[in-house]
């Protein structure tokens, strides 16, 4: 009976290391891997600034809790008149506004701001040559993801700025493509300028 | 008669080994399941292991997100195979339970601030199924951990790829 136990449990062991093993060189090579040394979340809040409850111990809704993070990155904020005001004027058909997509591939190309670009912070590489240059030639970039709590259009808008985009042209929209959606507004799917809108 | 029971002695070894051939596709087949939704978008399980606020480490936080998918596709793949049949299910075992327990304290903590009722309660818990009703999820891991349970604690599997490293 011991014997059996102890070799299950050595079974386990060699399972576990093995196993291990083969799962960071899985991810080593899969495409989509993990960089293991790479801070993915850069922005770090303090719970006091940016937390649930204010200095004084008023509970703050999640606007007012993105808000305060925001503030605490540098970040401005945009809400859905002003987006959309953006989203009409002519600057942005002549590039002078950008949108900047922020969620993963396949929620890009099931739809989004249409003429938006793409830039998925966990993998930065398979789209930063295009959105790039075009953030650092508009006066005006507009990152989004779901909204509500995502904090994915920030993280984009992190890494744009520590690669050279100024910072005050740069900012969040936060109630992202959910309520961009809900209020109807134009929503294109695919790749970017395909044409085919919703 | 003698005979009988004699046939009878040999069939139920056999019988047995089908069930447990069953189970061992079962639970294996879900953790390559699971781990295979996982590992086609690692940064989405990222940021569902920060969400549990465990730690802000970056190198933890990533080392989980990099190795957990896959890990749970080797496992279960052993299950399938039928190799290290007793150390893959005590092993899963061990890492099954402190995350049923980490689900758990989430969804309550859901439920809190929500105010629902406790299996009202649904969200993604990073599981590689989308959102679930918690009452679901955990009788689902329930039942993934009495399998496991008996896999790791049963006889040595017979329908297996390679016999001697059942």
């Amino acid at each position: 009976m011991k014997r059996d136990v102890d070799g299950i449990l050595y079974e386990a062991l060699v399972v576990a290391l093995v196993g291990f093993c083969a799962a960071l060189t899985a991810n080593h090579f899969s495409p989509k891997g993990i960089k293991l040394t790479r801070d993915y979340f850069p922005s770090r809040p303090s719970t006091d600034e940016a937390g649930a409850f204010d200095a004084a111990g008023v509970q703050r809704s999640l606007v007012e809790q993105i808000e305060a993070r925001l503030r605490l990155n540098n970040l401005g904020m945009v809400g859905l008149t002003e987006v959309e005001e953006l989203f009409r004027d002519p600057r942005h058909e002549a590039e002078q506004v950008i949108f900047v997509d922020a969620r993963s591939r396949r929620l890009y190309e099931e739809g989004h701001v249409p003429g938006a670009y793409h830039l998925d912070h966990f993998y930065p590489e398979e789209t930063l040559a295009e959105v790039l240059p075009a953030a650092m030639a508009a006066e005006s970039v507009v990152f989004y993801c779901n909204g509500g709590d995502c904090e994915d259009s920030e993280f984009s808008a992190i890494f744009l700025r520590e690669a050279g985009v100024p910072g005050d042209r740069m900012r969040v929209y936060v109630g992202g493509m959910s309520e961009w959606r809900e209020h109807g507004l134009p929503v294109e799917v695919g790749l970017r300028r395909s044409g085919m809108l919703e | 008669m003698t005979m009988n029971r004699a046939m009878q002695m040999r069939w139920r070894p056999h019988r047995r080994s089908w069930v447990l051939f069953w189970v061992r596709l079962l639970v294996g087949g879900f953790f390559i399941y699971s781990g295979a939704m996982k590992a086609i978008e690692p940064g989405e399980f990222l940021k569902m292991v920060r969400a549990y606020e465990l730690t802000e480490q970056s190198l933890v936080l990533n080392m989980v997100a990099a190795t957990l998918p896959w890990f749970e596709i080797f496992c279960g793949a052993l299950l399938v195979f039928g190799l290290g049949v007793r150390g893959t299910a005590l092993v899963l075992l061990l890492l099954m339970t402190p995350l049923t327990a980490l689900v758990l304290h989430r969804a309550l903590e859901l439920q809190e601030a929500g105010g629902l009722a406790f299996c009202a309660v649904r969200f993604d818990c990073g599981c590689g199924m989308g959102e679930v009703g918690i009452c679901r999820k955990l009788a689902e891991n329930g039942l993934l951990i009495v399998l496991g349970l008996w896999l790791a604690m049963g006889p040595r599997s017979q329908l297996t790829l390679w016999h001697r490293l059942a």
